[in-house]
């Protein structure tokens, strides 16, 4: 009871109308059930009579009188409240926020307000999302099998897949996805570096936050420290007595594969090396091209199930899991005409009949067509063609006329040439079904795409070493095999779809370091060498600085020594040893860093020999483990204002998730990957 | 009152940490069991229902699995391999599958102790490195300059594939069979050269190759039963095109304004149709073969010509002819010369069990086969066709490659003792992986005497004390319940099928060991039942 006349007392003050209070106090009075009482307030007020004394034992009217003395002491108070309009607000504002802030929006809505309730919860949710990573990280990081929402099995210790497959909802656990996957798309590699950095940035702020600073303090700091460590990182740059260049890339082949391997290492430890090579070669004939700027769509990767992964080998040119249409499977120096058209009669896009007059013309109908047809592929003959590729359906008739053209061709000229232009000249026909692998092909094989069935002219012709039909496995591929190609492709083998997907991604790491390195040539230590050193230059300038955001830096600093932990974690050593002996060994060798077996994998021609692993720090300049600056670059400025994003929040409203059926998302669309 | 922190979707399912990697590994171990009895000669089959309640006899791994519809997610890796190693060699996948399941359950006790994942995924791919190496070492290259020679392990590698099938009985007579098929094709052995037909009746033996085509009649017309049935070096027409009265162009009309152009519209309709079946025989063709249907009026135009005709023809079926009788497959009837009509030495129509074939022999190009199959039961001879299958797989294996080990056991038992030979030299926690990863070789000589009926450790046992003395080749005598020098035995295998299997195996342990966590994200059309969600798990 006493509960409901405070509540009253208080929604007036609310609601400032404190005149209004006695008729409210009459209305709501019914609301808590006190009809008795209404009815003796009624008969006091109509008859303005004495309460009978007999009847000032109902324990109702008590209430009553305590609800009087309520009104008068809200009269007095009133007054005071008129005089301070701003004191009015804050008041109101103390006041909890759940009904009045609930009731302005719709049911199933969520609030979410303050250091306990917001910041430190999506901390949490950081942390969480952390956890499952964290253990994915570095050349010792274990794989996670994620099922995705259409039930497929990925099985994976790139962050940056298992986050798109998991489903993230979290609001601030969002956030830091995002930043990853902005590191995807900026480097694409050092995607699992920024959730951890950024989450670790937000543990480290937690504790600054319970010791009374603000959130703002906080995020000056981290600001502040991330320019300093920009500032410090291209100083910590590792000199390997080669200076790399845009330019001399090239040249440096056995420099590049190294710094590549860290970037497989970091998923398929072991095979590092042997794949590290694969990639470079393949990044460098992509490279060749003569422009500066490297595509990673150049370098393909050709999955076939079967073998294992060292197997795996390098084309310069296309593969493609294609069978070939013609009767012809094999051409060496080839001339190729593209066509993104089927090859076929021409269809009118407009409906219509094609009216027959006469019998003669019904009979010449289709005598017609085919001598249309033949003289087309004859016309295309003759400019020397010998490989038709064609992103749409080869009719049947042409696929003949093809055939019977090189074979008139042969039997004309049987009589004195020899027989070997038998071989030579014939006409090979590939099909493709995706208008990006026609795209590639044609870049390949250096061809201009016709969309309409014409004879090429010189400049539109491709050149191709060599194009043929193979076996790997059981599957049948085409191969366009070219020496000066700007494609390259990697055929990938391995046992299961799992590792074949998985090498992809390291694959794709991988190359998209090296694109990097055509930006950007500066090196770091691996390994956590280079944090640690940032760590403890850091530190040192927190010293210098005089304001709160002291601590904020201090942090900041701290947390860099989350990587070689990690590190060592996952490789089951003890972490706070390996920190111990880094931040002594970084007195005098800033290359210092936790190393992770040894350079001594799997080749294929070195199988035999023993691997000695070892976790243990060492110098990275001598162990050639290299980290790229530009990687470590835009994972800190990601990981920073990820962070900051968070911990700036301090109020979360969630509407009610709309019901009813998704918006549909047009997923097979045919994308440009 | 206050809201739950929820980092993923409603719904999600995630579990990690030491007791995943052994629920992983306890999964692997059920679908390995599930395979195991299948192995070897003595080997039992499986009969497997699936939902639309069509039965399958086989005890071929790979095919068990596909059929068993593995869900569990660490579970379908082995389906994967099973079928990975089938399209890369064609044999092992009751190996392959059983050989993983034995690594895992080995170093689940090491899992169990403690030991990181990563150091034993470290030492498996080396220990898997090394078999591989001793695999290389030890194959016998058999010389392929001599054809007779040649000739000779191919049939042995056959025969021994063979052994373990349901016609292990007859595997003299199809290890023939299946090399001849096999050496028929061209360079690059192409699978789909090689035609299978089944025909229900008749014994085993009395199974057939042809070199070149045969093909079960297809549907034919009136006047068919006049047309000759045999030819001697007759050309052959291979057609994509309809012979039948039927319009010229689908969106083609015709306006007339008078009687008599009519009729001639209707004769020119019939003449479109004569001439081509003209040309056909002014080019002298005697077999018209076609893909699309070859009407009445052409069938009895081509009897009364003294020319055979067979449309509605298979597209592979068409294909081989073409292989095999060379011409090509004829978009249209003019300019029909020489070059596109193919020619053999002997076509017959010829009846086998209840079914009439044309077969087409003594073909110019012949770089296609046909096996003709006899027997009972469907599901048997669907099982007939599958070892046959395996067989050719590895024969046309052993031509590309030409090394080969010794089978029962004995590669198995060699590697095993090389293994923990060198795991006794390295000092560490390497020590007991590679030890343990050596005695999962030993379940494949075990596994073999278990379903022989043998006494398993007896005869490991012997083979040890073999191998110890440096008898590599020794191992499990099938038919004696001892040991002997398969070698010498001839029971070979390409070495390819066994580096292949040692490679899939410990990549595939390695991939279930290096998982700690399983993430399993609802369906979007997350309309099934609780119930039915958490069965999906439990596999």
């Amino acid at each position: 009871m006493i509960t409901a006349i405070i509540y009253l007392v208080k929604i007036t003050i609310t609601r400032g109308r404190i005149n209004d209070f006695k008729n409210q106090l009459l209305e709501e009075a019914d609301y808590f059930e006190l009809l008795e009482l209404r009815k003796v307030i009624l008969r006091t007020q109509q008859n303005n009579q004495e309460v009978p004394v007999a009847n000032l034992l109902d324990s109702n009217l008590k209430i009553y009188i305590v609800l009087k003395m309520c009104f008068f002491l809200l009269a007095s108070v009133s007054n005071y409240l008129d005089f301070r309009p701003d004191q009015k607000r804050r008041m109101a504002m103390r006041v909890p926020k759940a009904p009045g802030f609930a009731s302005m929006m719709k049911e199933g809505a969520k609030y979410m307000h303050g250091l306990d309730e917001a910041v430190y919860r999506n901390i949490n949710a950081c942390k969480e999302l952390c956890e499952t990573t964290s253990s994915s990280f570095g050349p010792n990081g274990l794989n996670k099998m994620v099922i995705n929402h259409i039930e497929k099995l990925f099985v994976t210790n790139d962050a940056a897949s298992i986050l798109r497959e998991i489903d993230v909802v979290h609001p601030a656990a969002k956030i830091l996805m995002l930043a990853s996957e902005m590191q995807e798309k900026e480097v694409g590699d050092g995607t699992n570096y920024v959730i951890l950095f950024a989450s670790k940035l937000l543990e480290n702020a937690e504790d600054l936050l319970r010791m009374g600073l603000s959130q703002s303090e906080i995020i000056d700091g981290y600001l502040l420290a991330m320019s300093k460590a920009l500032e410090i990182l291209p100083k910590l740059e590792l000199d390997v007595g080669i200076k790399l260049t845009k330019d001399n890339l090239n040249e440096h082949d056995a420099l590049i594969s190294k710094i590549l391997q860290t970037a497989i290492s970091s998923k398929l430890f072991g095979y590092h090396e042997f794949l590290g090579e694969l990639v470079t070669r393949a990044c460098l004939v992509v490279s060749n091209d003569g422009t500066h700027s490297f595509n990673v769509d150049n370098v393909r990767v050709c999955k076939i199930l079967g073998g294992g992964l060292l197997q795996s080998s390098m084309v310069s040119g296309m593969v493609l899991k294609r069978e070939i249409d013609s009767e012809v499977t094999k051409v060496q120096q080839a001339k190729i005409a593209v066509y993104s058209c089927p090859i076929d009669i021409q269809v009118t896009e407009t409906k219509g009949t094609v009216l027959l007059k006469s019998a003669d013309e019904l009979l010449s109908f289709s005598k017609d067509e085919e001598t249309g047809i033949e003289s087309q592929i004859k016309a295309i003959h003759d400019s020397g063609i010998n490989v038709i590729v064609s992103g749409g359906k080869i009719g049947k008739l042409f696929l003949y006329y093809i055939y019977l053209v090189l074979v008139h061709f042969t039997f004309s000229i049987l009589g004195e040439m020899a027989l070997h232009f038998l071989n030579k000249y014939q006409i090979m026909a590939v099909r493709l079904m995706s208008k990006f692998d026609l795209r590639r092909v044609a870049k390949t094989i250096d061809a201009v795409v016709l969309p309409k069935l014409r004879t090429p002219t010189h400049e539109e012709i491709g050149y191709c070493d060599n194009i043929y039909l193979d076996e790997i496995g059981d599957t049948s591929i085409v191969v366009f095999k070219h020496q000066k190609s700007t494609i390259s492709t990697i055929i990938l083998r391995g046992s299961t779809e799992q590792i074949l997907d998985d090498c992809e991604r390291a694959l794709d790491d991988a190359v998209n370091n090296f694109k990097a390195l055509t930006k950007e040539q500066a090196l770091l230590p691996g390994g956590g060498a280079a944090e640690i050193e940032l760590a403890q230059q850091l530190t040192t300038y927190a010293q210098t600085c005089p304001g709160i955001e002291q601590y904020a830096i201090k942090r900041y600093a701290e947390t860099f020594d989350c990587i070689p932990k990690i590190l060592a974690e996952n490789s089951g050593c003890k972490s706070t040893e390996i920190l111990a002996k880094l931040y002594v060994g970084h007195q005098d060798n800033k290359n210092l860093g936790f190393l992770i077996g040894s350079n001594q994998a799997i080749t294929k021609e070195r199988t035999t020999q023993p691997i000695d692993i070892t976790c243990e720090t060492s110098d990275m300049k001598l162990n050639a483990l290299y980290d790229l600056y530009i990687t470590k670059k835009w994972a800190l400025l990601f990981a920073t204002k990820a962070a900051c994003t968070v911990l700036s929040v301090d109020e979360i409203i969630c509407a009610k998730p709309a019901g009813g059926p998704k918006p549909k998302e047009n997923k097979g669309w045919d994308n440009d990957d | 009152m206050q809201p739950m922190i929820i980092i993923l979707k409603e719904g999600t399912d995630s579990s990690q940490g030491k007791s995943q990697v052994l629920s992983n590994i306890s999964a692997c171990q059920a679908v390995a069991e599930a395979v195991r009895t299948t192995l070897g000669p003595r080997g039992m089959d499986k009969l497997i229902v699936d939902n639309r309640g069509k039965a399958t006899i086989s005890n071929d791994g790979a095919t068990i699995l596909k059929l068993l519809e593995v869900v569990h997610p660490a579970a379908r890796t082995l389906v994967d391999i099973a079928k990975s190693q089938d399209a890369e060699v064609g044999d092992g996948t009751t190996s392959v599958v059983l050989l993983t399941g034995e690594i895992l359950k080995n170093c689940r006790q090491f899992i169990d102790d403690g030991m990181h994942p990563t150091v034993i995924i470290r030492a498996l791919r080396k220990a898997a490195a090394i078999a591989n190496q001793k695999v290389k070492e030890i194959a016998v290259s058999v010389k392929t300059d001599d054809a007779k020679e040649q000739r000779a392990l191919l049939e042995k590698c056959a025969a021994t594939t063979l052994s373990s099938k349901l016609i292990a009985r007859q595997k003299e007579f199809f290890s023939k069979m299946v090399v001849d098929a096999v050496l028929i094709l061209d360079d690059l052995l192409p699978l789909n050269m090689i035609g299978i037909k089944k025909v229900n009746g008749g014994s085993l033996e009395e199974s057939r190759l042809v070199a070149g085509v045969a093909f079960k009649k297809t549907f034919s017309y009136a006047g068919f039963e006049m047309q000759p049935k045999q030819y001697q070096k007759p050309k052959i027409a291979m057609l994509n095109i309809e012979l039948e009265l039927k319009a010229e162009r689908d969106n083609a009309e015709i306006r007339l304004d008078n009687v008599e152009e009519y009729q001639k519209i209707v004769d020119a309709e019939w003449t479109i149709l004569y001439s081509k079946l003209e040309k056909l025989h002014l080019a002298g063709v005697k077999v018209v073969l076609s893909k699309l249907p070859i009407g009445d009026v052409a069938t009895q135009y081509f009897a009364d010509r003294d020319m055979f005709c067979a449309g509605r023809v298979q597209e592979d079926d068409l294909k081989r002819t073409q292989k095999a009788c060379g011409g090509a497959i004829i978009t249209t009837v003019e300019n029909l010369n020489e070059s596109v009509l193919g020619s053999c030495q002997h076509f017959e129509e010829q009846q086998i069990g209840g079914d009439r074939y044309n077969f087409f022999t003594g073909c110019p190009k012949a770089k296609t086969a046909t096996l003709i199959l006899r027997g009972g039961a469907e599901q048997f001879i669907d099982e007939v066709e599958r070892s046959l299958h395996d067989a050719i797989m590895i024969v046309r294996r052993a031509v590309k490659n030409d090394s080969v080990v010794a089978g029962g056991g004995a590669i198995e038992m060699a590697l095993s003792r090389t293994l923990r030979d060198f795991s006794r030299t390295i000092a560490g926690k390497e020590q007991l992986i590679i030890a343990a990863y050596a005695k999962s070789f030993e379940i494949i000589p075990r596994q073999l005497c278990e379903n022989a009926g043998f006494d398993a450790t007896n005869i490991l046992n012997k083979l040890r004390q073999k191998h110890a003395e440096n008898g590599i080749w020794f191992g499990v005598d099938i038919s004696r319940e001892d040991v002997t020098d398969n070698f010498l035995a001839a029971v070979w295998e390409p070495a390819v099928v066994k580096i292949n299997a040692i490679t899939a195996a410990s990549e595939a342990a390695c991939l279930i060991l290096s998982v700690d966590e399983t993430i399993k994200v609802p369906k979007s059309v997350a309309e099934t039942s609780n119930a039915a969600k958490q069965m999906g798990m439990g596999g």
